[in-house]
């Protein structure tokens, strides 16, 4: 099916946001009602094992049932990822991207462990968690020679402060610890996270696009190893007996971290999809909607007296203007990019291979093809303004000697095979 | 597996009515509406250059499409 790559793309990043509001609920009940013994660090640990090892028996029979076959298509191809066929094996290629995202999804579970015992209300949760785009706005500019333009810095800024207003305002106070497992761990450890699994999900597979599901299922056996060998090294070196802990966590609780790690199953996946359609900080540009999908769940939550709710007015006014403040970054940033294909035609003599590496240099260039035919090259770029356009692309082709002439056409609107 | 541009230009008036044509197409990647020399460039992917053949002929028997000019992918180099 051929349809509209934006709608696509917007459609699987909202869902996956909702479904990631759901889930953060339930730990939040989970981590609160069950894990709340007197030594924070073995609650966060123990939270943190169990997750994973759950996880991968919840996973795994997710995803085998997502590989039956059904008029020769497998169900998970048909429901979830059409490059799904079933479950496998990883390639070698993968290897290192799977263990970066393992060994960053396990210090960032431990550290959101350790904050939903700071933290029992899982809008301020979701909401300190969108402070991400600030590190991933940084690193694409690193790795995806992508230099952020004022209006990227404004939108992340905005969405930063609105996140952060949003979780005061339910909160009431500033909890500093919070703060800093925010700042230093979880989203440090989410944008290196986001970044590998984009990679892998951009990765061709036996000649089809990767699938998320194997992704999201490798993943969780990455970090379920390294959450054990972190956990290890620390009882061996403290004489803690953290290990034990979590491992009769996952046999006591098992149901409710089956129920997670299930409904987390469909979030990642959808998650890691639209990676593979978009900028990781763009995807969690409007993965931030999750704050506005929390709010109903907080109030749930605060029904039943598991988490507390402010009703003073001054709060709500301020986590009312923390939502704006979020969508109108969102929108801002989703929604202005500049797509467009240039077709270049070489001087004679000259060596493609060559030119093909100083094209890749150009900031902004995402796809670089050689082609035979009328044009020698097909360059395709994605820049902020058109502005940008001229001075980044352009300008930078104009200083290629090679180049004999070359031709622009903008993008207006694009559809895809996905 | 082979990949290719098709660069399409079309009559006035026929861009949005072709577009849907060339959805239903097999082996169709992507289809994008451009401005500038061109006005429609669609990806294609094939197994072999027959393939490629009929995605062509099928994209020059839509009403409205002028000219195309087929570009061969030989490397790439993607993010």
């Amino acid at each position: 099916m051929i349809i509209r790559k934006k709608y696509l793309f917007y459609a699987l990043a909202l869902t996956s946001s909702f479904i990631a509001a759901f889930v953060t609920t339930i730990d939040s009940y989970v981590g609160n009602t069950f894990f709340h013994g007197t030594d924070p660090i073995q609650n966060a640990v123990a939270f943190s094992f169990s997750l994973f090892f759950v996880g991968i028996i919840a996973t795994f029979i997710i995803a085998l049932i997502l590989s039956l076959k059904h008029k020769g298509k497998s169900l998970g191809s048909k429901l979830l990822d059409p490059s799904f066929k079933r479950l496998r094996l990883i390639k070698k290629s993968e290897l290192r991207h799977h263990l970066i995202a393992g060994l960053m999804n396990a210090i960032n579970t431990i550290g959101y462990c350790a904050l939903i015992s700071l933290v029992y209300d899982p809008s301020v949760l979701v909401s300190f968690s969108q402070i991400v785009i600030l590190y991933l706005l940084l690193m694409e500019s690193i790795t995806e020679k992508n230099i952020p333009t004022l209006a990227e810095v404004q939108s992340s800024i905005i969405v930063t402060f609105g996140a952060i207003l949003a979780s005061i305002s339910l909160h009431g106070e500033i909890n500093v610890p919070s703060l800093l497992i925010v700042f230093l761990i979880i989203n440090p450890t989410w944008a290196f996270f986001s970044i590998f699994q984009r990679k892998l999900k951009m990765m061709h597979i036996n000649g089809k696009l990767n699938d998320a599901i194997n992704i999201r299922f490798w993943n969780v056996v990455f970090s379920f190893l390294f959450t054990t060998l972190i956990i290890l090294f620390w009882d061996i070196i403290s004489g803690s007996q953290y290990l034990l802990a979590g491992i009769l966590a996952s046999i006591y609780f098992f149901p409710w971290l089956f129920l997670t790690m299930s409904t987390t199953f469909f979030s990642y996946v959808l998650y890691i999809r639209s990676l593979g359609l978009g900028n990781a900080s763009v995807n969690n540009a409007i993965r931030a909607s999750s704050i506005i999908f929390a709010v109903p769940f907080s109030i749930i939550l605060a029904l039943y007296g598991l988490s507390p709710f402010s009703t003073d007015p001054v709060m709500l006014i301020i986590k009312v203007i923390g939502m704006i403040l979020i969508v109108m970054g969102i929108i801002t940033f989703a929604l202005t990019q500049v797509k467009a294909y240039i077709f270049i035609t070489l001087k004679p003599g000259h060596a493609r291979k060559e030119v093909m590496n100083k094209l890749w240099a150009i900031p902004g260039v995402s796809h670089v093809t050689v082609t035979a035919g009328k044009y020698d090259f097909i360059v395709k770029v994605s820049t902020r303004t058109l502005v940008k356009g001229y001075e980044r692309i352009i300008r930078r082709i104009d200083e290629i000697d090679e180049v004999q002439s070359y031709k622009w056409n903008s993008v207006l609107k694009d559809w895809e095979n996905i | 597996m082979i990949s290719a541009y098709i660069l399409i230009t079309m009559k006035p008036g026929n861009v949005d009515k072709a577009t849907k044509e060339m959805r239903k197409i097999e082996n169709v990647a992507k289809i994008s509406v451009v401005a500038g020399e061109y006005d429609i460039v669609v990806r294609a992917q094939v197994k072999n250059l027959e393939d490629l053949l009929s995605v062509t002929d099928k994209l020059q028997m839509i009403e409205g499409v002028n000219r195309t000019t087929t570009q061969i992918i030989e490397k790439e180099i993607a993010l």
